[in-house]
């Protein structure tokens, strides 16, 4: 986290510095450090309450954080809306529609908000999925009232992405499409994307980076594969040597209780230095194993 | 900005006929009414005629037969259902228009979950909002100066021989003040939705508001704002007199009614049963009969107009009634003994000239206007602070 942060702050497209929030008593964010690289797609994963949405809305200056500040492109949204917002694209978690209006109004109301939105790639993306233009957006499926704000976020052409829980709506195919998009618009534009998302599957997919909230601290911050290959699943008993717990849950199939071990940074590929390719875990069980961290040792008390 | 305006239309369409299908039906409704007035052509003549009773048998009507038919016809009309149904919706369409179409302007967005959509997009939400304040501009402003333009047509039918940009008759329901009403109801109300976030509350509430604001202007307006600008009412400074009616103990003060705005002389009335004073001047003697004297309703009344008691020359804010001067005493037989002038108070009426019509209409829309600018401004601001959600 830290280490990974200083490093790569030059060339991060959304960076946070000891950013705290709270509600009343209810701390959603404290001090969280994270850097989102240019370029790269970061899953932000975490349990339901951890913070991923508060920390897309500071983001977005539709919160003020207590303490800490974060910058998109390097402006500081709370200071600097209008250039802050002119470089993201959003796309809240379930987005509203107008109702009453026709999804080219909506292409049409972003055009007339947003100077540098391309109108012409919306349509073109909805189109290929299959959504009348004419539509009443209030009448769209609920997939494909997500399709068309997503397909908003993107016509702005926005150097930075950020979408809270964008798939949790979508079909496997669209899902699937959804995300092929995302990589094109990345490697095209080279833009910037952080994704919160519950579905493992899709993070594998779609993103290279993983940053796991839990109550409201930042719990890991890395590429995937340093993810898998810097974490190990083995039974409570057998520690991993050097290895510090971070989280017990549930095996699959109910039967064994499996606890997830960080190796120590100094081993830190977790290859014993014998075997050609180095053991990797399933980013699920390491997502896991931060999930049930959160809980305490709530992850044992399924059933 | 068109496409902003022509969206928040769009958005808010069902506002957005529902104000204008009123506005129009009661703008039509309006003239149609002051045609109906005026096409009974009744002679400014005739409405100097005053109905006579001799005590026994139906009054008759002084200025002649012909005369009280149209007279009663013209009375018809102006208590008849349609009117009814008229003039209080036009001294209620501004306030409603303004409020209906203000209170969901943000506040559905809140409601509704579509802020974040578009002030992600917008990132300046105040350009955003001055998008949508614009159309609710736009539809109000075409939409109220045609409402408040019929409502001149109608009250210059009702007070035919009247000017009505100088008399101050209903003067905050018709003219450009409907427009400034409304813009002013909008205003109010769409910052009560900013604030709030709920379109319900910020309805209630700003119904609430404009009523109370509505209804305490005029007085409010007369004794602080315009006061400074009345001015003695020519004839009206009286001295306190006695006189007895039906005996010892009736008190009754002669106020004579001295109208600022002179009505132009008026022609004889054709067929007169004897001669009709000239409306608004003195009665010739100052008898008991004066005081219950019909005043032909179409005499100019001048508004805010109030009365000063004086004693000794100065202003007396006291109660005039327990003056020593107003207590009647009388001598050993029964006469009344005349008090010290002195001791006894002084009614003085002051008035606002209807020469001063164009000058009050720009102060109060002024006012009015300020008062809208000011609730943008805190929608503004606010806006620019609160949480899309
Ligand atoms: N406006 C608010 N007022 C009070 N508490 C809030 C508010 N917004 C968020 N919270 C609290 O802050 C914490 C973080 O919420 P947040 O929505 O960021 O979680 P999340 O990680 O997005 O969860 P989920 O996966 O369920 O979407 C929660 O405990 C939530 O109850
Ligand atoms: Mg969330």
């Amino acid at each position: 986290m830290g280490a990974d942060a200083g490093a790569s702050t030059a060339t991060a497209a959304l960076v946070a510095h000891g950013l705290s929030k709270r509600f009343r008593k209810k701390v959603a964010l404290d001090s969280v450090d994270l850097s989102v690289p240019a370029g790269s797609i970061t899953a932000l994963v975490g349990p339901n309450g951890a913070g991923k949405t508060t920390l897309i809305r500071v983001c977005m200056a539709f919160e003020r954080p207590n303490a800490g500040r974060v910058e998109v492109d390097g402006v500081d949204p709370w200071r600097h809306r209008s250039e802050a917002l002119r470089r993201v694209g959003y796309v809240p978690q379930a987005p509203a529609v107008y109702r009453g209006l026709s999804v080219e109004d909506h292409l049409a109301m972003a055009r007339s908000l947003h100077s540098g939105f391309d109108a012409d790639y919306a349509r073109r993306r909805l189109d290929q999925l299959g959504i009348p233009l004419d539509q009443r957006a209030d009448t769209l499926s609920g997939g494909q009232g997500a399709q068309l704000g997503l397909a908003i976020a993107l016509g702005t052409r926005a150097k930075v992405l950020l979408l809270d829980e964008p798939l949790a709506n979508l079909d496997p195919l669209a899902r699937r499409e959804f995300i092929q998009v995302l990589l094109d618009a990345v490697r095209s534009e080279g833009s910037t994307a952080l994704l919160s998302s519950h579905i493992v599957t899709d993070v594998e997919d779609a993103c290279d980076r993983l940053a796991i909230l839990g109550g409201g601290k930042v719990r890991l911050d890395c590429p995937l594969e340093e993810a898998r290959r810097t974490h190990r699943l083995t039974d409570a008993d057998s520690p991993p040597p050097g290895a510090t717990a971070v989280g017990s849950f549930l095996g699959k199939g109910g039967q064994k209780v499996m606890t997830l071990w960080r190796l120590a940074a100094a081993g830190a590929d977790g290859s014993d230095g014998q075997s050609a390719a180095p053991e990797t875990t399933s980013l699920e069980d390491v997502v896991l194993g931060y999930l049930a961290a959160g809980r305490g040792t709530a992850g044992l008390q399924f059933n | 900005m068109i496409a902003r305006i022509w969206l928040t239309f769009k958005q808010h369409r069902f506002e957005t006929i529902a104000i204008t299908v009123v506005c129009v039906v009661l703008t039509a409704a309006a003239l149609i009414e002051a045609y109906r007035l005026s096409s009974l052509n009744v002679p400014i003549s005739c409405f100097n005629g005053r109905y006579e009773s001799s005590g026994i048998g139906t009054p008759t009507y002084s200025a002649g037969a012909h005369c009280q038919a149209l007279v009663d016809s013209f009375m018809g009309l102006q208590s008849g259902l349609p009117m009814n149904l008229v003039r209080p919706m036009l001294l209620l369409a501004p306030l409603l228009a303004g409020i209906v179409l203000g209170a969901p302007l943000v506040a559905r967005e809140i409601e509704q979950g579509t802020a974040p959509l578009s002030w992600a997009l917008s990132g300046s939400r105040r350009r955003w909002l001055l998008g949508k304040v614009l159309a609710g501009v736009v539809l109000l402003v075409p939409l109220m100066l045609a409402v408040g333009l019929a409502a001149e047509v109608l009250e210059g039918a009702l007070d035919p021989g009247v000017d009505t940009h100088a008399a101050f008759q209903n003067y905050l329901g018709r003219g450009s003040f409907d427009l400034f009403w409304a813009l002013a109801a909008f205003a109010g109300t769409v910052t009560l939705g900013t604030l709030f976030g709920r379109t319900m509350p910020a309805l209630i509430v700003a119904f609430v508001v404009c009523v109370f604001v509505r209804v305490a202007w005029d007085p409010g307006m007369a004794r602080i704002v315009l006061r400074p600008m009345a001015v003695e009412q020519t004839g009206s400074n009286q001295q306190f007199g006695v006189f007895y009616g039906g005996g010892p103990g009736i008190i009754g003060v002669t106020i004579e009614p001295t109208p600022l705005i002179e009505p132009t002389p008026l022609p004889e009335p054709s067929g007169s049963l004897g001669s009709p004073e000239p409306s608004g001047s003195p009665a010739p003697d100052g008898s008991a009969s004066d005081v219950t004297a019909f005043t032909p309703f179409w005499v100019q009344i001048d508004l805010y107009s109030y009365t000063q008691v004086f004693l000794d020359g100065k202003p007396f804010y006291g109660d005039p009634y327990s003056l020593p001067g107003y207590q009647m005493q009388f001598d050993a037989n029964g006469n009344l003994i005349q008090s010290d002038p002195s001791t006894m108070p002084n009614w003085v009426d002051y008035a606002i000239p209807g020469s001063q019509y164009w000058l009050v209409v720009a102060l109060e829309s002024g006012l009015l206007l300020l008062g809208s600018l000011f609730c943008a401004a805190v929608a503004f601001v606010w806006v620019d602070r609160r949480r899309p959600y």
